[in-house]
């Protein structure tokens, strides 16, 4: 098929994401019916529908091999539908279904990066044939070779109509032939015997088994469809309605004494079926409206909005990048605004009306803000769901019955987030199937319920979302991470000086692993220091709890969005540094005498019977200030998940809303600065990376 | 300009149609994603001419071609249906459809089976 009629671009992209988006909705249904070992009337049709659809969208981007694919498994969901089959084997069903989704999934992706599609459908195909064969053996359904023809009463010609006997009846023989590849001729052909119908008083017709017949196609195609039929209406008039058909390449129409002899050998045998249609389509009509009102009720509301707004769909798609435009823009906005109302020249002068004019800009521009933020926040919920997947797969190949449990799915994050949490959350799921959950026979023996639980939850606590992983596994051995943490030379205190959170942080840490076989799901050599890389990447935090036994917890804290942040801007010489607000415990001047140092120099404070250690901002980054004593700068308390130390400033300057940029590329690592910022006046920001001074 | 409404579950699809329609002179007066809002769309924005795609949940298109033919008689509906729907598009003509498009289709089939309406 000629592609010329599609403007490709925006095609191909609706394409992609419809394909992609029933894939996950398909690969949802598939899990659960497989899960439940049932599938619903309800579930088989939505399958169905959605190989439908690819087929046909994929057949018109001329994706061969997916429509190919697709095709062959709705034919297996066809069955199910038609033939309500009751011996199914879900594994090996809902297997296929899977294994055609990676495919599709893969080949989709292949587009998306411009390559060809070009994989290999042959043996999916095939294995749906063989599985298709099979159901219809175990069902006991007689092999048929077309399941699709279904059994319809076999009223396909018509003849003898006695209409309007006064007037003069004559014979006629019409010829048709159809265009090239317009397909389903035989429909076609039935369409114009359903059409003169109501003309004519007799009617026969080659071949005469129009539908029902896989080789009444081939045999319109090449002798064309031959009718004849007797009417009092003039020629000029069948004519006009003949020529009307669609696709007509050729017609012949004559007026006869007699049918040739092809349509009269049909006559002798021809049973004789007297229909109303005027009849038949009363009574259905009456039945229809009945049922209409209530049937519709339930779209009723839906169509209403949709009209109201305009005729038009309520939701559109948008390419993430114009998205990602739109927040950067939103922040150069947001710098502006404060550049112009914050401008140097102002200061010392009484500006009333400018005053009053930049609020309601600052307030809109908040507003602004506010609206693109909420633009961009995702439910969680595709990403969760996910892990169904994995959970399936990892526990049919570790032979552990595993239940996952999602709780908060609609929970909202920025898109960048979810894209950066995806990777983590899988590893974590894997490890806890992996290494976290015990086999049957092991949790029996330790009377646990026989089927592991894997809980996945997220919700929203202030600014920040929280993802929690937990198992009911064997959870995690505090001396063992000890010992292990020691032999790798990655502690130095002993035990009893950690707490049991500091403890478990250690297998966050590069080259820590406790498993020392490497499984397939887990030891690919990425251990948790990929989880955790990853996670702080996005400014986020993991925290693990664990009781030996009961199971384990992981907690991510991630921000709601990476771009805006709430900052303390601090000043150190004349450089301007801005410290994330949700880090900073509090501050306060310290006095001389507070401030202790060891043996090395190491300097650290007491603070309510605590020592926390002092990182000098000036030293760190080699500043010259002239504040160096402790008593004439100011001490600021952050944290981390399990640290707390003092940052050293020269003073704090003010709590401000500051857009993140990223360094430039050109500053390969900065070990303590986590981005930039442009401040109101035009100066740049550094944005101070707590887990970096603190890790020093 | 002859309106048309369309109807069909896939966004790709109603997309296409659209395309083709729109740059043949057809104004596209709405869209419909199943059946039943196909029908309550008609009722509102009275097209000149409906597609219906067969397959689609909550209402399919046959079921919306009842009602549809119901409400109006003389509606010009084109099913869209897709290769090994034979019977169910018989169906469909029995039942009043006025012509059919077989998926994958072209703009030169859709712009000749719009034409001729």
């Amino acid at each position: 098929m000629p592609g010329d009629g599609i403007i490709r671009e925006p095609m191909l992209e609706i394409y992609l994401f419809e394909a992609t988006q029933l894939m996950e909705q398909l690969e949802e249904i598939s899990i659960d019916c497989e899960k439940n070992r049932k599938i619903g009337t309800e579930a088989i049709n939505e399958i169905f529908r959605i190989m439908h659809t690819i087929k046909s969208s994929s057949a018109m981007m001329m994706f061969n091999n997916i429509s190919v694919l697709a095709h062959s498994l709705e034919d297996l969901f066809y069955f199910i539908r038609e033939s309500k089959a009751i011996n199914i084997d879900f594994e090996k069903l809902f297997d296929l279904v899977l294994s055609g989704i990676d495919f599709i999934k893969g080949e989709v992706s292949k587009i998306e990066n411009d390559c060809d599609a070009d994989g290999f459908c042959e043996p999916l195909v095939l294995k749906s044939s063989n599985l298709l064969q099979d159901m219809k053996e175990a069902n006991g359904v007689i092999i048929k070779d077309d399941v699709r023809q279904k059994k319809e009463d076999t009223k396909y010609y018509i003849s003898s109509y006695e209409k309007l006997g006064t007037e003069i009846k004559q014979k006629y023989f019409a010829r048709i032939f159809y265009e090239d590849g317009c397909e389903m001729e035989n429909v076609r052909a039935y369409t114009v015997v359903h059409n003169l119908k109501e003309i004519v008083s007799e009617m026969y017709h080659v071949p005469e088994d129009i539908i029902e017949s896989d080789d009444s196609v081939e045999a319109i195609r090449r002798d064309g469809f031959l009718i004849g039929f007797s009417t009092s209406t003039s020629k000029e008039k069948i004519e006009e309605q003949l020529n009307g058909i669609i696709f007509l390449r050729e017609l012949e129409l004559q007026q006869v004494e007699e049918y040739p002899l092809e349509l009269k050998a049909l006559k002798a045998k021809i049973q004789i079926v007297l229909e109303n249609p005027i009849t038949e389509k009363t009574i259905y009509k009456e039945a229809i409206l009945e049922e209409t009102t209530d049937k519709l009720d339930t779209n009723k509301e839906e169509v209403g909005n949709i009209i109201k707004s305009g005729k038009q769909q309520s939701i559109i798609s948008v390419n993430i990048s114009k998205l990602d435009m739109l927040l950067d823009l939103v922040g150069e906005i947001v710098i502006s605004e404060a550049m112009v109302t914050k401008n140097p020249d102002l200061e010392g002068l009484t500006l009333d009306n400018f005053n009053k004019a930049s609020r309601q800009l600052r307030k809109l521009t908040n507003e602004l803000q506010d609206v693109v933020m909420s633009i961009r926040m995702v439910p969680v919920s595709t990403t969760f769901h996910k892990m169904n997947r994995i959970v399936r797969d990892m526990s049919k190949k570790l032979n552990k019955e595993v239940e996952l449990v999602i709780i908060g799915e609609d929970t909202e994050v920025d898109k960048n987030i979810i894209d950066h949490i995806s990777d983590p959350l899988m590893h974590l799921v894997r490890n806890s199937l992996d290494h976290g959950l015990e086999d049957k026979e092991e949790r029996i023996a330790s009377s646990k319920p026989p089927m592991g639980k894997i809980t996945l939850e997220a919700k929203n606590a202030g600014g920040d979302v929280f993802i929690i992983v937990s198992d009911d596994g064997r959870g995690l051995d505090l001396g063992k991470i000890y010992e292990k943490a020691k032999l790798q030379g990655l502690v130095t205190k002993p035990e009893g000086e950690l707490t049991d959170k500091e403890i478990f942080a250690c297998i966050l840490l590069p080259g820590f692993s406790t498993n020392e076989s490497v499984t397939e799901f887990s030891g690919r050599g990425v251990g948790m220091d990929v989880v955790k890389k990853n996670i702080d990447s996005i400014g986020g935090a993991i925290s693990i709890e664990s009781v030996v036994g009961r199971g384990s917890t992981i907690s991510i804290k991630i921000p709601l969005t990476l771009a805006i942040i709430d900052g303390l801007e601090v000043a150190v010489g004349t450089s301007k540094y801005t410290i994330p607000i949700t880090s900073i415990r509090e501050s306060f001047k310290p006095k001389e005498n507070d401030v202790i140092a060891d043996s090395e120099g190491n300097e650290m404070i007491m603070i309510r019977g605590q020592a926390y250690a002092i990182h000098r901002l000036h030293r760190i980054f080699n500043i010259d200030t002239e504040v160096t004593s402790s008593n004439k700068g100011i001490m600021v308390m952050v944290e981390d998940n399990t640290k707390a130390a003092c940052l050293f400033v020269d003073s704090l300057i003010g709590e401000q809303q500051v857009v993140v940029k990223a360094l430039p590329t050109y500053i390969k690592k900065a070990k303590g600065i986590a981005g930039c910022t442009i401040l109101g006046d035009g100066n740049i920001s550094l944005i101070i990376d707590v887990n970096g001074i603190l890790d020093r | 300009m002859k309106k048309v409404l369309i109807t069909d579950d896939a966004v790709f699809m109603r997309v296409s149609l659209k395309t083709m329609l729109e740059r043949n002179g057809f104004e596209i007066v709405g869209e419909a994603e199943n059946g039943s809002i196909a029908v309550q769309k008609y009722k509102i924005l009275k097209p000149d001419i409906i597609t219906l795609d067969i397959t689609m949940p909550v209402m399919d298109g046959i079921e919306a071609l009842e009602h549809i033919k119901a409400i109006d008689k003389n509606a010009k509906v084109i099913m869209i249906s897709a290769m090994g729907q034979e019977s169910i598009v018989r169906k469909a003509i029995i039942l009043g459809a006025t012509g059919f498009i077989v998926k994958p289709f072209n703009e030169e089939t859709i712009v000749k089976v719009f034409k001729k309406l």
